[in-house]
């Protein structure tokens, strides 16, 4: 059941063809009757699919539960992740289910501040984006949003540095200040100090483009799209030794094997399934013996990873996990922001390392080095960067250690 | 380190911290108790030199019948961790120059040499910048001050080393000083100036090392070899023609069949793995030998220090000299237990700072060469008049007094030293240092001549690992000066050297006359060097060789 | 201060993945000496603080932001993780000729030329963060970047080029080596002291001659 990737939704920035297809219902619903977004939400079960899965519900009545007036709205496009390429499809192709999406939020939480946060990286996501936010401006539904808060709503593209680190929350809110996104210590967490130490709503855009959805066509109907407990739809990026990658939007709570075998056409050249990078990569490897698991949140949990980003990068025998995970590492040394000494360096430590032993030049005493930065490095920094750096790290050392011993030096 | 200094002979039980404490506070300013003793009776008791037991005479190699501290002997006379079959399939790199050993006397031949037109590889046991130079406090000697010449730094240097320096060698060191002085500042070092404001035409803050007659002592700050060595690794780093192989110790040397050296078997710690790095010209660079901790003596070395270069050099057929001196800086740190050895700079002395016993006098002294001083506060350790403090002995170091003489002198010009009692955990303008003399540099090492050629064709030395130029006993600065001139003098003559026809047939062909000449001597071919680190660094050379993890 | 060494219990800590017991007082680098561990690099002046060898990131325990150190100066403390690091070379050679920089008037031109990503500096701080002497080494880069040679190359002082500030930053700065480049300009360009370039002068002039057999270059004769 194609929700956000249906075909005909897919207008780029054409209001009039957006509103044609049942586009402005949603918003319509949630001006007629205001109270009633926050619980549908609830009801609808619907969780942030940015990475970390909160539940958007709770994250509304916190915002709009601050003093305002001036609350600020941003949807999260920035989407750097390896193997995440979810959110610019939606950006490019079907922007006003994002745009409708944050209205309805601006009426549940009193924000007339909406940006729509887009990384410059994606010019053609970019240009529609603009396109569809200046079609808005002159909108009767824009009015009566306007009219709903009691203040103007300001509606407007900013375009985020293009830095990975300007995805963390409150690295974009540093981004839409103007200055570089970095990162800050929580709490105080956005939602009481955000933009201008104001109130602040961040979402990925997928999540608020299933919001118009449900306000539209009701709580039951979305919760009827997911199996199991689950609920709505998820737009799994899928990537890695499999015959279709892409963006596949399937139930949540598709088990992996169907994403891979039937969906993603099952792996490359008949090589056999070796493990899985989830959501981006910074979570547990999932491996043959997770091949069943429901891709939801709580199903993931209890194995002992997470969803994130519902990114599934594939990979398969004659793929070196120790060659990913020095890629991956290497990624976060990159780009992590410098503010913290222990990210930025720990993470170039354990680069390095990894590459000595990719390279043939591994020295006994790697493996408990790495180890050792694993058990040391999570929480010390500013931001969740590191924690995901070493998050993978200690996983693929645990589950896939004899590759890691492989590249020891032996007599 | 903490357990090497408690063999050292001769010391009784000290006077109590507390009573020591409170006699010094008492007596400031320390009167003078004369020494009673002649200089050379004075060294002759009590210099760590002259321990009985601690020297024996060598019995194999070119320096047959010399005295030579016994724990440096066995290294002097060991067999080769190599066989000619670990040769095989190593990688070889090829070089014009090969300089060994990564501290101020290496980069700065590296430097030459490549200046001079040579491809240079530079192989060092850790970094390109380690070394004892980093460490050096003092400063450096140079003859500028009018009043001086360089006929007087050349007899103050002779005289400080008891004549038995090559008069030759001490000529080309002091004449080239200012020369050396001037090439420093061209490569981005600077110097402490009389008045900080006069950049061009001022005059350079001079002090009077021990044993001189004139104040030619230069510096900067009291970290003068951190300073020199920050501008020689960027010069380093950033000169055409040199290429860095930190990691890579060297465990022997390579020779042709007609005794010439020609490169080095390198080991690649890193990969584990053998590297011959061939070359027409061959520096020897590695520096000093204080880590072997002779006579049981803590020390102010570098890590590295172990004799490495002086091991290769003798095996291969170099001749050593003045085997038997060693310098030992008077004043290590003596307490707390984890910083023993620490130096404590002369630069305090030089500034004024007096010597203090348990008793609360003065004993000698303070810028008397440093071997008087040093024998002079091992007397009083010996004949009970020494300080106790949990478990260690020692001597004041006045600081208290300095300061209250010379107010803000601490934190202006003694920033090292101040920064070592805050680690140390107390307040140096209130509370005296605890020393005592700390093995601190090899007076003697490899000959070689004016320019820093050895004996031996295609080996070439410079710094601390050669002789000839302190005899018995080197003045404060002219080891920072030895490196720079001799560095220059041994990379220009390298460069030349690698001009000519090259070694062949380069193997270990050195190793089956040396390997006769141990049973000859009756020695066994079990002891194996070069060492390569302190036994407390926990792992051995062999060890260093398995591949396994 | 006591007159007798502490007693104490051993303090726990892990090194490098190794859980080691330290008796109270030892730094951190005796600390894996003493538990027999192997030491062939990350190692040098073994306590004076002025080699910058022995990096570590150090976390205590509570503590959320690690900190970086020199493992041979920082006393070991119950329930420290540590991690040795690697000496970070500067991302890429950073070429000038101090003899060729003969126009001080194209002294700001030449840093932007050299360190052309100084100017970038995004003010993250990580530097000053990283270095285990505490100087201001963001400041140094902004005043670098602005010409102001002296007063950069005055707050590099205490350098020891331990290199973790080339590691801490994002915009591949290498810090220290922009901090080196100002300290050697500083001389090589401006230090000109009268007494050396006058008794150069007299050396090449001959008018400082060296005789090796003057009275003072021998011992004194024995009664």
């Amino acid at each position: 059941m194609k929700v956000l990737t249906d075909p005909a939704l897919c207008v780029g920035a054409d209001l009039t063809a957006w509103m044609a297809r049942g586009g402005g219902e949603g918003l319509a619903r949630a001006l007629a009757e205001p109270a009633s977004i926050i619980p549908m939400l609830e009801a609808a079960g619907l969780r942030g699919l940015g990475g970390a899965g909160f539940p958007t519900h709770r994250k509304w009545a916190a915002v709009a539960a601050q003093p305002g007036p001036e609350r600020w709205i941003i949807c999260n496009g920035n989407e750097d992740e390896p193997g995440t390429f979810k959110d610019r499809f939606l950006l490019a192709e079907t922007p006003h289910q994002v745009i409708e999406g944050a209205l309805i939020a601006a009426v549940a939480t009193g924000a007339a501040q909406v940006v729509l946060y887009v990384n410059p990286r994606e010019a053609a996501g970019v240009l529609a984006c603009r396109a569809a936010v200046a079609a808005w401006q002159a909108h009767p539904l824009a009015a009566a949003v306007s009219a709903a808060i009691g203040q103007a709503l300001c509606l407007r593209v900013v375009e985020s540095s293009g830095h990975y680190i300007g995805g963390e929350e409150t690295g974009a809110v540093s981004s839409v200040m103007g200055g570089f996104p970095f990162p800050r210590l929580k709490p105080p967490f956005p939602f009481e100090q955000g933009v201008n130490d104001r109130p602040t709503l961040i979402n990925n855009v997928e999540t608020l483009a299933h919001v118009a959805h449900i306000l539209r066509h009701g709580a039951d109907w979305y919760r009827a799209l997911g199996l199991g407990d689950a609920a709505g739809t998820k737009l799994y990026s899928l990537s890695g030794d499999v015959l279709r990658p892409g963006l596949h939007e399937l139930p949540m709570g598709t088990p992996l094997r169907e994403l891979v075998f039937v969906h993603g056409g099952g792996m490359l050249a008949g090589k056999a399934f070796k493990a899985v990078f989830t959501g981006g990569p910074s979570n547990t490897l999932l491996t043959g013996a997770d091949l069943d698991v429901a891709l939801d949140f709580e199903s993931v949990r209890a194995r002992g990873s997470r969803l994130g980003t519902g990114a599934m990068i594939v990979v398969g025998e004659g793929t070196s996990i120790l060659r990913k995970t020095a890629e991956y590492v290497a990624f976060f040394a990159a780009n992590s922001c410098g503010q913290c000494p222990p990210c930025k360096i720990g993470t170039h430590q354990v680069s390095r390392i990894l590459e000595r032993l990719d390279t043939g030049a591994g020295r006994a005493g790697d493996l408990e080095a790495l180890e050792n930065l694993s058990h040391m490095l999570p929480g010390s920094g500013r931001c969740g960067l590191v924690d995901g750096a070493a998050t993978v790290l200690a996983s693929s050392l645990e589950t896939f250690r004899a590759e890691y011993e492989a590249a020891l030096p032996r007599d | 380190m903490s357990d090497a200094g408690m063999t050292d002979g001769g010391m009784s039980g000290g006077i109590g911290f507390a009573a020591a404490l409170a006699a010094w506070d008492a007596a400031a300013p320390a009167p003078a108790r004369a020494c009673g003793l002649e200089v050379a009776d004075l060294l002759r008791g009590f210099h760590p030199d002259h321990r009985p037991g601690g020297m024996v005479s060598l019995v194999a190699g070119p320096n047959e019948g010399a005295p030579c501290p016994a724990q440096l002997a066995v290294l002097l006379q060991s067999d080769s961790l190599l066989e000619d079959v670990d040769l095989a399939g190593a990688t070889i790199l090829d070089a014009d120059v090969l300089v060994l050993g990564g501290g101020g006397a290496g980069c700065v031949a590296a430097l030459a040499a490549a200046r001079a037109g040579a491809r240079v590889l530079m192989a060092t046991k850790l970094r390109m910048g380690d070394g004892n130079t980093v460490m050096a406090e003092g400063g450096i000697q140079a003859a500028i001050g009018a009043e001086d010449s360089l006929q007087r730094h050349f007899e103050d240097t002779l005289r400080a080393g008891h004549f038995a320096a090559d008069k030759a060698l001490v000529a080309a060191l002091v004449g080239d000083g200012p020369d050396a002085i001037r090439w420093l500042i061209r490569e981005g070092m600077s110097f402490d100036l009389a008045d900080e404001r006069q950049r061009m035409g001022g005059a350079l803050l001079r002090k009077k090392p021990g044993g001189a007659t004139a104040a030619r002592l230069l510096s900067y700050r009291d970290f003068t070899g951190l300073e020199l060595m920050r501008a020689l690794r960027e010069a380093v780093l950033l000169q055409p023609g040199i290429t860095v192989l930190d990691g890579h110790p060297a465990l022997e040397l390579l020779t042709d069949d007609r005794g010439r050296c020609g490169g080095a078997a390198l080991q690649d710690l890193g990969q584990r793995r053998l590297v011959l790095a061939r070359a027409g010209a061959t520096i020897m660079a590695t520096g000093g030998a204080g880590r072997l901790h002779l006579a049981g003596f803590p020390t102010s070395n570098h890590y590295g220090a172990t004799a490495d270069g002086l091991v290769l050099a003798y095996r291969a057929g170099a001749r050593l000299r003045e085997m038997d001196s060693f310098q030992f800086h008077p004043t290590g740190i003596a307490w707390p237990p984890h910083l023993e050895g620490t130096l404590v700079s002369e630069a305090a002395r030089s500034a004024g700072a007096r010597l203090v016993n348990g008793q609360g006098e003065r004993f000698v002294e303070e810028l008397a060469p440093r071997d008087v001083v040093a024998s002079a506060m091992l007397r009083e350790l010996a004949e009970g008049r020494g300080i106790g403090r949990d478990g260690k002995l020692g001597l004041f170091l006045d600081t208290p007094s300095l300061e209250r003489e010379q107010p803000g002198i601490l934190a202006q010009r003694l920033q090292t030293l101040s920064h070592l009692a805050h680690r140390a955990g107390f307040d140096p303008a209130r509370e005296p240092f605890l020393v005592r003399p700390t093995l601190h540099y090899q007076n003697g090492g490899m000959a070689i001549d004016t320019d820093g050629r050895s004996a031996l064709p295609g080996l070439l030395a410079a710094g601390e690992v050669t002789g000839g130029l302190h005899g018995r006993n080197r003045m404060m600065g002219n080891a920072l000066l030895e490196l720079v001139v001799f560095g220059r003098r041994a990379g220009a003559s390298a460069a030349a050297d690698a001009r000519q026809e090259r070694p062949r047939n380069l193997g270990l062909n050195h190793l089956a006359g040396w390997r006769r000449g141990l049973v000859a001597a009756g020695l066994g071919l079990e002891a194996k060097g070069p060492l390569l680190f302190p036994p407390y660094g926990n792992v051995t050379p062999q060890d260093l060789r398995r591949r396994a993890a | 201060m006591s007159e007798t060494e502490p007693a104490g219990t051993p303090l726990r800590l892990v090194f490098n993945g190794h859980a080691l017991q330290a008796r109270p007082g030892v730094s951190l680098l005796q600390a894996w000496i003493a538990a027999g561990l192997p030491l062939t690099e990350n190692v040098g002046c073994m306590g004076q603080g002025v080699c910058g060898a022995c990096r570590v990131l150090v976390r205590r325990p509570g503590e959320r932001i690690a900190g970086t150190a020199l493992a041979c100066e920082m006393p070991a403390e119950e329930g420290m993780q540590i991690s040795f690091i690697d000496h970070f070379p500067a991302r890429r050679p950073h070429a000038y000729d101090l003899s060729a920089l003969t126009d001080s008037w194209s002294i700001p031109d030449q840093i932007d030329a050299v360190f052309p990503e100084a100017k970038h500096c995004r003010h993250c701080s990580g530097c000053d963060r990283a270095c285990p002497k505490g100087i201001p080494v963001q400041r140094m880069v902004n005043l670098a970047a602005e010409g102001q040679v002296f007063a950069a190359a005055a707050l590099f002082d205490a350098c020891v080029m331990c290199n973790l500030c080339v590691a801490a930053c994002p915009e591949h700065i290498d810090p220290a080596h922009l901090g080196q480049f100002t300290r050697r300009m500083h001389a090589a360009l401006t230090l000109r002291p009268a007494d050396l370039m006058q008794r150069l002068r007299q050396i090449e002039a001959g008018e400082q001659p060296i005789d090796l057999d003057a009275p003072g270059a021998s011992p004194p004769v024995q009664r």
